[in-house]
């Protein structure tokens, strides 16, 4: 079980990791007036053909050697199912990976969003040559950053560098709450 | 206020510091981040191992990470491999745990053998 919906958007971005992704881009988009709480994760991995997409929200299938589980979609599917929110899979061979999980905003069973920051800034630990495109709407407000752009004022220096990190960490979390102007329902919520 | 200028700050300080480093061999900590990892906290550890290395300003650390390691039940796992030393693996390891894992082991040396795994 996840806790946060920041943790399944890590666990979904590893698998776009684990197919060979290079690039990424993950979206998130809160719009309490349309009740509407959804994240999305775009890769350009290996994709998966029809009969393992068929599969994905099987607990008993995995594609991976020495295993007889696979757990993150089928949590992700029930996460969703328990609050009658959506959850769409869409892969081509050789082209990528499509995940988008819709919730309704105000939905005390929904996991909260959780800390953003900390999983972009997880997901980029050893790979910091990952095209990472992270893109959150608030109120239709949006605020993008790109880790294209980070590296280019790097020089050299790997994005993966712990103190680059750390001060990506507290960029991300000070720029979302610009965005959302520094409070709102997700944090309220985290409070308990 | 975190803003990009402050990024090339630290960019020309980073720079500095591997031109002394250069050549040396690095210390490999790997966390594992598969679903059972995520779901037991590896995020948590990851980002608190990030924190303390660069609170204590300790270089020569590469940290990465890995999918399942068949180990499920005893998630978040950190291995810890210095040059020339054999692999340990750490089970079971919170933030707190992973904070005395960075200070005990890569900067005394001192393997916490109660912690590892066989």
């Amino acid at each position: 079980m996840m806790e946060e919906l920041a943790h399944h958007i890590l666990d979904v971005a590893r698998n776009s990791l684990e197919a060979g992704a290079t690039r990424v881009e993950i979206t998130v988009e809160e719009d309490p007036a349309s009740d509407v709480m959804r994240f999305s994760v775009i890769d350009n991995g290996s994709g998966m053909p029809p009969h393992v997409l068929r599969q994905l929200t099987n607990p008993f299938f995995t594609t991976k050697t020495g295993k007889k589980v696979g757990l993150g979609l089928p949590f992700l599917q029930a996460a969703v199912e328990r609050c009658g929110g959506n959850l769409e899979i869409k892969s081509e061979v050789g082209r990528g990976t499509t995940v988008v999980a819709t919730f309704p905003y105000y939905c005390w069973d929904r996991p909260p969003l959780g800390d953003i920051p900390r999983t972009i800034v997880s997901l980029l630990v050893g790979n910091g040559h990952l095209d990472l495109r992270y893109r959150h709407i608030y109120n239709g407000h949006s605020y993008e950053l790109d880790t294209r752009e980070i590296r280019s004022r790097l020089k050299g220096i790997s994005l993966d560098t712990p103190e680059v990190l750390i001060w990506l960490r507290q960029y991300l979390t000070e720029s979302l709450s610009i965005l959302s102007g520094g409070g709102g329902y997700e944090i309220a919520r985290r409070a308990g | 206020m975190k803003s990009l200028a402050e990024l090339d700050k630290l960019r020309e300080k980073l720079q500095e510091e591997m031109r002394l480093r250069e050549g040396k061999e690095d210390v490999k900590v790997v966390v594992t981040m598969g679903t059972c990892g995520i779901a037991s906290g590896a995020r948590e550890v990851l980002t608190a191992i990030l924190e303390e290395i660069g609170k204590r300003g300790l270089k020569g650390i590469t940290v990465t990470q890995t999918g399942c390691a068949g180990l499920c039940h005893c998630e978040p796992l950190v291995e810890v491999e210095r040059p020339g030393r054999d692999k340990v693996t750490y089970g079971h390891v919170n933030e707190k745990k992973a904070r005395e894992i960075v200070v005990s082991h890569l900067v005394n040396g001192q393997i916490i053998k109660e912690w590892t795994i066989k």
